[in-house]
């Protein structure tokens, strides 16, 4: 038990002295996941409104094909990118690989198929008056679309919160494709690996501890945003 | 008769194989009021859905002002905006009264000067004045129906369809509606009402459709 709580006690104090090395961990972690969010989000939203509002044959397979890729280990998708981005790769000449941006599109095809299930359930789930309603009062298709969204914007702002939530926390693809680089491409998760292999217990805990304080604001963030929504 | 706002011919529509209405000639005149009566089932909200332009007939023409209906989405649009649906138990947005009711106008692009004085004039009509700033969905039933109602006719809409509007509401609220409904042909609005009992709205009305099994049996 000392063991955790020494661990804990030093990463608090490393916290409180701002140390600059675990804070550019800490932005760049937030940095990346972030972007990863919104990138996965402009495909995602679009695309769960779509599934969720239309109807076509084979609906029900493209669901559960969405509902399925939620258990996609991240380890695959850190190999799928890495193959795309490596030098021999079909990406492999835009010299991305190791870099923040292949940790963003590589978190970006984490968070895709969640945040995808997850406003395909809110669009489905809202009251089927709401299109129609659009419609009479005069919008047209897309300014329809455009309020079934708002409506659904509490369960839309949970599907992002729970998309960052899934990224942020990952650690495979993050190393595959960012290679945790000091002071480069090194976050949260590839820090905390890192500095546990290493036997550096404390330094982990600290870096554990801050992601949750991260997490935790981001959160407060979004709830913040849904409470001024109401 | 006055000129026909609204045709119908040949008018068939389905729903997972059962035929729910099928009006072989219908002529709505313009101007005036009209309740569709009939019991549950008889199709009466699919009439009010096919004349709001929300569900196309699968068979049939349906002819507005002289022109059977365009294909091109952008037009069709032009023309529903012409014609609102206050539906039973109205969809309210998750804002306040204000909002909703400025909702169609925002669509319109109106400024929001002349949007605050619309919504305010529409909120009066229907006995509501001072309520904008309101939780729209926090209202009682009567009066989340007469936000839609106000959200309609600030529209000033040519066509104003109501599905059962008297359905439920409190006496207050029945009396606006009545109110409303008997000002509206002398500003040149198209009224259709649909109910399932005789009662107010055949007493506002200059004529009445019967349907029944999605048939029109006397008008």
């Amino acid at each position: 038990m000392d063991f955790f709580l020494g661990g804990l006690a030093r990463g608090l104090r490393l916290l409180a002295g701002l140390d600059p090395e675990v804070y550019g961990i800490g932005w760049l972690s937030l940095r990346v996941s972030l972007s990863a969010v919104v990138l996965a989000a402009l495909a995602a939203v679009p695309l769960g409104l779509l599934i969720g509002q239309r109807r076509f044959p084979g609906k029900r397979l493209v669901v559960v094909v969405f509902n399925t890729l939620l258990a996609l280990p991240t380890v695959v998708v850190g190999l799928v990118v890495y193959g795309l981005l490596s030098a021999r790769g079909p990406l492999g000449s835009l010299e991305m690989l190791y870099t923040p941006a292949a940790m963003v599109l590589a978190q970006a095809v984490l968070a895709f198929p969640l945040i995808t299930a997850l406003v395909i359930a809110a669009v489905t789930t809202l009251d089927n008056r709401v299109g129609p309603t659009a419609l009479t009062l005069g919008a047209t298709r897309g300014q329809a679309a455009w309020t079934v969204l708002k409506e659904a914007r509490f369960a839309v702002l949970a599907a992002l919160a729970a998309g960052f939530g899934r990224v942020i926390t990952e650690v495979g693809a993050a190393i595959m494709v960012g290679g945790n680089i000091r002071h480069f491409t090194r976050t949260f998760t590839t820090a905390i690996a890192l500095e546990t292999s290493k036997g550096d217990f404390a330094q982990g805990m600290a870096l554990g501890v801050f992601l949750l304080v991260v997490a935790l604001a981001v959160n407060l963030a979004a709830h913040q945003l849904q409470v001024r929504w109401r | 008769m006055v000129d026909p706002i609204f045709s119908l011919r040949g008018v068939r529509k389905s729903f997972g194989g059962r035929l729910a209405l099928a009006v072989d000639e219908l002529d709505l005149a313009a101007g005036t009021v009209t309740a569709v009566e009939g019991p549950n089932g008889a199709g009466k909200t699919t009439l009010l859905h096919i004349l709001a332009l929300l569900s196309p007939p699968d068979q049939g023409r349906l002819i507005y002002r002289g022109r059977p209906l365009p294909r091109a989405a952008g037009e069709l649009t032009a023309l529903r905006r012409e014609i609102t649906l206050v539906a039973q138990q109205a969809y309210l947005f998750e804002s306040s009264v204000a909002a909703n009711v400025a909702y169609g106008l925002r669509l319109r692009g109106m400024d929001r000067r002349a949007r605050r004085e619309r919504v305010a004039e529409a909120l009066e009509r229907v006995g509501l004045s001072g309520f904008g700033p309101r939780k729209a969905r926090k209202l009682s039933g009567g009066e989340m129906q007469r936000v839609a109602l106000a959200r309609a006719l600030v529209l000033r809409p040519r066509v104003l369809l109501l599905d059962e509007p008297f359905a439920n509401l409190d006496p207050e609220s029945s009396e606006v509606f009545g109110r409303v409904v008997q000002g509206l042909p002398a500003q040149g609005c198209t009224v259709v009402l649909v109910s399932h009992a005789r009662g107010q709205a055949r007493r506002l009305a200059s004529r009445v459709v019967a349907l029944e099994g999605g048939r029109v049996v006397s008008a």
